[in-house]
């Protein structure tokens, strides 16, 4: 009976080495982090628009189309990098693009933005970063997928790659099918 | 058997290099001055909160060691809570809200987390009952 159970323990022991080392072996990104956002609705905030200086409220925001927020800086490399992929999901009329202009010189990315084309329906002024701790964000770009009803939905963190981007057009597509019924 | 004295002369005086480098291990941290409050209690609470968050890029440092620019808009948050006058558990939430329960440092105890709180101290006890049990049956053959 006791012999049973020892076999039984070592059993266990080995099980949970097992599990460990599986997790140790397998690729995994660490700086891929589980969202906390995701589900949730989008943060409340207020802010300056970057061309005209006007004040933007969130809570009139986010409503009636998918929004792609998307967080940038002009000191940012891999942002230039992402930015024709940005263009590309602009070229979509049915959703909005929203630019979050991170601890940036205003001046700077207007020039940037005149010099890449400007894919964003509004661009908001972050001077702080404080917009960026209620997303959540910890390293830009990063980029954020909300439903019509102000749901985020989806998170990259990182420049939008070819992968990215396709992977960003099929979730668009499965939030235009759900919407629609 | 002095090849061995060597070796064993190796270990041991390594084994006492890390424990001399603990125990003299200078406090760097990364909080430069013109973050400090001015009210010394509510200094060293930020400081405390602080070193239970992690830093979300170098991700084994708290926020309080890390001189990465998210550390240091995170501490600065914290100190405008402090100022505002919110509790402990109130900035653990608002950073928990905003970056999840991978921001504190050790993980809370909860349902998902349980097998990684208790299976240590279940896998020691049953370790310990089998030690017992062998040694109680190895002395009753005697």
């Amino acid at each position: 009976m006791s012999k049973k159970i020892f076999l039984l323990l070592v059993f266990a022991f080995f099980f949970v080495i097992a599990i460990f080392f599986y997790l140790l072996v397998i690729e995994r990104d660490p700086s891929n982090l589980p969202s906390q956002l995701i589900e949730k609705k989008v943060p409340i905030f207020n802010s300056k628009l970057l061309f005209n200086s006007e004040e933007f409220i969130s809570t009139s925001e986010f409503k009636n189309n998918i929004t792609v927020v998307n967080f940038f800086a002009t000191w940012c490399a891999p942002c230039r990098d992402e930015h024709k992929y940005i263009i590309e999901l602009s070229k979509d009329s049915s959703i909005k693009i929203i630019g979050i202009n991170y601890k940036d010189n205003p001046n700077k990315a207007i020039v940037w933005l005149k010099e890449l084309k400007n894919p964003y329906f509004k661009v908001i002024t972050d001077p702080k970063g404080k917009i960026a701790i209620d997303w959540g964000v910890y390293g830009i770009p990063e980029t954020f997928l909300v439903n019509s009803k102000g749901i985020i939905k989806y998170k990259h963190v990182g420049p939008i790659n070819k992968i990215i981007y396709r992977k960003f057009i099929k979730k668009i597509s499965m939030l235009k099918k759900n919407e629609k019924i | 058997m002095k090849k061995f004295n060597f070796l064993h002369y190796i270990i041991t005086s390594s084994i006492f290099l890390i424990f001399a480098l603990n125990i003299f291990h200078f406090n760097t941290f990364a909080v430069e001055p013109d973050e400090f409050l001015i009210d010394k209690k509510q200094e060293s609470r930020a400081r405390d909160i602080s070193k239970k968050i992690r830093c979300l890029i170098c991700q084994n440092q708290s926020i309080d060691d890390s001189e990465a620019q998210i550390a240091k808009d995170l501490r600065s948050i914290i100190r405008v809570k402090i100022l505002e006058g919110k509790k402990d558990d109130e900035i653990y939430k608002f950073l928990t809200d905003r970056y999840g329960d991978f921001v504190l440092l050790s993980p809370p105890i909860k349902k998902s987390t349980y097998a990684l709180w208790f299976l240590p101290f279940i896998f020691s006890v049953m370790g310990l009952i089998t030690i017992f049990r062998h040694n109680y049956k190895s002395q009753k053959k005697k």
